[in-house]
């Protein structure tokens, strides 16, 4: 009963234009970041944080007292610079100041998206007697480089593991 | 991390089988490609911010549809300023397709003289094979006027299609 089924058939045969290969990886980056920004768990389309979100007041308490010690204590040891401050770090900086029109990929923009930190505790490395703090940071990193004659762009990103030392000072 | 990566696995699975679609139905709105992926990926980042459940294809739709919409009107007043240059711009509009042959060209020109109301139905029907409750949800319509559009759509296709061969 359908008279427009050769219709539907020639329809069909038309091959939509594929899209950007990096489109997909431009909106995994965009929903990395509002995961990293908001640290909610997801709609099933990016990783979910796990049990941290189900922690009780009195855990959600202690990790807020422990994050205020660590700020405090970063801000102490002004001997060392510091590096990730926890949460989520966002940097789409340049790495080149002005692009010259010179025939090859330099180096554009570097994105790095924290989307897990975790406080490890006090450690004793090396048989030192100064404790350290160890805090491991999960985060995906992404480094774009540019053809400035061209336009043309590459972009590379890759999953990275951070582990950071923080020394204490007693007080 | 094993949790994480099958997470992103199955993000990026749904990114592949959704986004030609999405992009193509987006296109329906502004003339090239590139804005249509700027859309594509605003609307999946509104969805995701709703929680919205992947699985529902309609209200994707509906995000994508309204991403659109709210660039279009954000664009109004500037595209009554470029008045002229849009003139132009009309006849530079990329293809929405790959062409095998002058009948498929022909073809996809008579999809691009439909009524926008016309046009997104079918694209949600034939290249996304959403069902009519489907686009009648992404539309906020009833599936009678779904399926109304799209036989209104084939018809006239029919017609002016066959005018131009």
């Amino acid at each position: 009963m359908n008279d427009f089924s050769e219709l539907e058939a020639e329809l069909k045969k038309l091959r939509p234009r594929p899209m950007s290969p990096d489109l997909s990886a431009r909106i995994e980056i965009s929903l990395a970041q509002e995961a990293a920004g908001r640290g909610t768990a997801t709609a099933g389309v990016l990783p979910k944080e796990q049990k941290r979100f189900r922690m009780n007041w009195m855990g959600l308490g202690l990790g807020l007292a422990a994050a205020a010690t660590f700020l405090l204590l970063a801000r102490v040891n002004v001997d060392r610079p510091s590096k990730s401050p926890g949460l989520a770090l966002l940097t789409p900086a340049p790495l080149t100041p002005a692009a010259k029109a010179v025939n090859e990929f330099v180096p554009s923009a570097l994105t790095q998206v924290v989307y897990d930190t975790k406080d490890e505790g006090l450690h004793y490395t090396n048989g030192s007697d100064e404790p350290m703090r160890r805090v491991r940071s999960r985060k995906r990193e992404t480094v774009q480089w540019k053809n400035p004659q061209t336009g043309a762009s590459l972009r590379v990103t890759y999953p990275k593991e951070e582990v950071t030392l923080i020394p204490v000072s007693g007080q | 991390m094993e949790n994480v990566v099958t997470h992103e696995e199955n993000w990026k699975v749904c990114i592949a089988e959704l986004g030609p679609g999405l992009v193509l139905f987006a296109r329906q709105f502004v003339r090239s490609a590139a804005d249509a992926e700027d859309i594509v990926q605003d609307a999946f980042v509104r969805f995701w911010r709703k929680q919205h459940s992947i699985e529902n294809r309609g209200l994707l739709y509906a995000t994508v549809r309204s991403v659109a919409l709210d660039l279009l009107r954000r664009d109004a007043r500037r595209a009554r300023r470029e008045a002229t240059a849009s003139a132009d711009m009309e006849q530079t509009t990329e293809p929405q397709f790959n062409f095998d042959d002058g009948s498929q060209r022909e073809l996809a020109a008579a999809i691009d003289r439909l009524p926008v109301e016309q046009r997104e139905v079918l694209v949600m029907k034939i290249w996304n094979e959403l069902t009519f409750a489907e686009i009648a949800e992404a539309l906020g319509i009833s599936q009678n006027t779904a399926a109304s559009r799209y036989r209104y759509a084939l018809a006239a296709l029919k017609k002016n299609f066959v005018a131009h061969e």
